[in-house]
């Protein structure tokens, strides 16, 4: 399938977007103090408005994307669990969290329940011992004490 | 002789047990790494960056970790490459293209074997060149000024942009986002915040760790889950080992790869990807008399794979000598180095040779270790391939997030690497290349530097960047970078179809 011309329009007119975003934010820069003559103002400027141009190109000149069709609930699934995984890391400690966090991973590779949620376990409990453990840099224990 | 006498005291940095430990926990870690299927060279970098930070190695025996892995999970690629036909990197799929066949015809220790053997070649051939090249450009390079540099920068990213993979706007477009994305945070010269939207977390910028995990590890966890690739594993196979006559036969193809590798390589933008290529094709060219390329031809596979080492080791000339990246994983190890607040640069062979000679001894020695390491261990990590999806990939991703916890012991820093993570893969989708991004990333501040230095010496007048002869020519090359596809649309289009061809 091909998405036609609408992803490089869309991409094209973000990329401007930003572009004079970073100008109109580079311009308002409060600068009380600059050590050199040109300051901390003009560099973004010239980026965003090179960004501007490309973004600009893209957009007046889209050109159709190769588009594989692909299970988009498995992405929403791994990038879901990738934003709750700090929460849990919070309140849950380190293994219970990386533990949910591949064991949803797992599922939506299309694992096994049983054995992926054994792996995920075994996972988690391997990352605690290698990095905290081992190398000694200190991971989030939780109310468990893991 | 200078080089030899420098080259000695590399190696009496790197032979030390400690370091020479490093180095094969690195490249062993690395090929491991490497081996899993779709996990590429960078991705096993990256992966292993935040631990290797938060070690405290003393910055030279962290950049030996680094290039170890750097090798191991090179030749831990070509495992999945060849065995699975699951190409882990841009640079590896032309190894797939005879590597392949071979493995399907019962001869894929044989393959394995050719593509140390090459590696190996292009590797130390390369590192040689490197040795004897390097001090001599680096002392060019000394005399340069802001100007000079500034016009280098600019000519770096016209090459990316005209050699790389992906049109030309997209891949400006993406230097510029890089650049953009490295001005977040305080800046240096007059202590305003630029970017940072009033957010305290913002300040000190984004974190190195941080961006290259989502930038790879999260955004291919991502694609993969999406298209679910699979493979069917083809056994290592009892069909006959390497003979020596083979190996003779695919010499004369080694040789010619190495010197289209470090040509390619040296260029910054154009890296191993075009470098094997252009072998694969060259190779062809020259030896397929019997049309035997494309079926598991020795020489067909020879050529790329020692292009590509080549190329990655020749992409190491720019970085040191000139602090200019020209690859992904040199960027990578380029951002390493900033971390620990040393320049790499014309001065680093002078100020710190411990680090500039002791990164370059131990390249000699990582190339010897894998060929040690993996002639007879290739059996056990072709096993890695049998690894299910379900575990690698949570795996993996389990990993990126302890990796950055390790490194920043922050919860924001964790949600910042999934929101990257998610825009590279959108990226990705619409064929904006991230390695540019990288690059840009890491050399913003370098270019932002030399740009107000410069004016500065000129009190504001934006001519003073174009003062000199050296950075006049420097513009000059840049622009004809730039205009050869517009003059030239065949040359042009038949670049990018070759790198179009190895995929993204």
């Amino acid at each position: 399938m091909k998405a036609g011309l609408s992803g490089d329009r869309i991409t094209g007119s973000l990329f401007l977007l930003i572009g004079i975003g970073a100008i109109w934010h580079a311009w308002s820069l409060d600068v009380p103090f600059a050590a050199d003559p040109v300051g901390p103002k003009a560099f973004p400027m010239v980026v965003g408005a090179l960004l501007a141009i490309a973004g600009a190109s893209i957009l007046l000149r889209p050109e159709e994307i190769e588009w594989e069709v692909g299970d988009y609930g498995r992405v929403a699934v791994v990038a879901g669990a990738s934003f709750l995984y700090p929460l849990a890391l919070e309140f849950l400690g380190f293994v219970p969290a990386t533990a949910l966090l591949c064991f949803a991973c797992g599922k939506a590779f299309r694992g096994p329940t049983v054995g992926t949620a054994i792996a995920s376990l075994a996972l988690a409990a391997a990352f605690l011992l290698l990095i905290d453990t081992l190398l000694g840099l200190p991971l989030p224990r939780g109310p468990l004490g893991i | 002789m200078e080089a030899l006498s420098s080259l000695a005291f590399g190696f009496s940095v790197a032979f030390t047990p400690f370091n020479l430990a490093l180095a094969l926990a690195g490249a062993a870690l690395g090929t491991a790494i490497g081996a899993l299927p779709g996990i590429g060279p960078i991705n096993a970098i990256v992966l292993l960056l935040p631990l290797c930070f938060s070690l405290k190695l003393p910055p030279e025996s962290a950049l030996i970790l680094l290039a170890g892995i750097y090798y191991g999970s090179g030749y831990g690629g070509r495992i999945s490459s060849i065995l699975l036909n699951i190409p882990g990197d841009p640079g590896l799929v032309m190894t797939t293209l005879d590597g392949y066949p071979l493995a399907r015809q019962g001869r894929g220790a044989a393959a394995l074997a050719l593509s140390g053997i090459g590696s190996f070649v292009g590797g130390t051939l390369t590192v040689l060149l490197l040795t004897f090249l390097a001090v001599p450009i680096a002392r060019l390079a000394v005399a340069f000024g802001p100007a000079e540099y500034v016009a280098l920068m600019v000519l770096a990213f016209a090459l990316l942009s005209t050699m790389g993979q992906g049109r030309t706007a997209k891949t400006w477009a993406a230097i510029c986002l890089g650049l953009l994305g490295a001005m977040i945070g305080i800046d240096g010269g007059s202590g305003v915040e630029r970017f940072t939207f009033g957010s305290l977390e913002m300040l000190g910028g984004i974190d190195f760790t941080t961006l290259t995990i989502g930038l790879f590890a999260v955004s291919e966890i991502l694609i993969v889950a999406e298209g679910m690739r699979s493979g069917a594993v083809t056994h290592l196979g009892s069909g006959d080992r390497l003979k020596i006559g083979e190996l003779v036969r695919c010499l004369p193809a080694m040789l010619r790869a190495t010197g289209i590798g470090f040509f390619l390589g040296v260029l910054p933008g154009t890296g191993a990807a075009v470098a094997s290529a252009l072998a694969y094709t060259a190779e062809k060219r020259v030896s397929n008399r019997n049309d035997t390329f494309g079926k598991g031809d020795m020489r067909g596979l020879a050529a790329p794979e020692t292009a590509d080492n080549a190329a990655q080791t020749a992409s190491m000339v720019p970085m040191l000598a000139l602090g200019i990246p020209g690859s992904g994983t040199t960027a990578v190890m380029l951002g390493a180095l900033l971390m620990y607040s040393i320049t790499p640069g014309p001065l680093l062979f002078t100020q710190r040779p411990e680090i500039a000679w002791g990164l370059i001894a131990s390249m000699y020695i990582g190339n010897v270790m894998l060929l040690v390491l993996n002639l007879p261990l290739v059996g056990l990590f072709a096993r890695l391939l049998l690894v299910p999806n379900w575990i690698l990939f949570p795996g993996v991703l389990g990993l990126s997030f302890a990796g950055v916890y390790a490194a920043t012991n922050s919860m924001f820093e964790l949600l910042l690497t999934t929101g990257i993570g998610i825009a590279a893969y959108a990226m990705r989708k619409m064929g904006i290349p991230l390695i540019p991004m990288l690059i840009a990333f890491v050399l913003a501040r370098l270019l932002e530097d030399n740009i107000r230095r410069a004016l500065s010496i000129s009190d504001g007048d934006p001519m003073a960047l174009f003062s000199s002869p050296v950075a006049i020519l420097f513009w000059l090359l840049a622009a004809l970078t730039l205009l050869v596809p517009v003059l030239a649309p065949h040359l042009g289009r038949r670049i990018r179809t070759v790198s179009d061809s190895e995929g993204g």
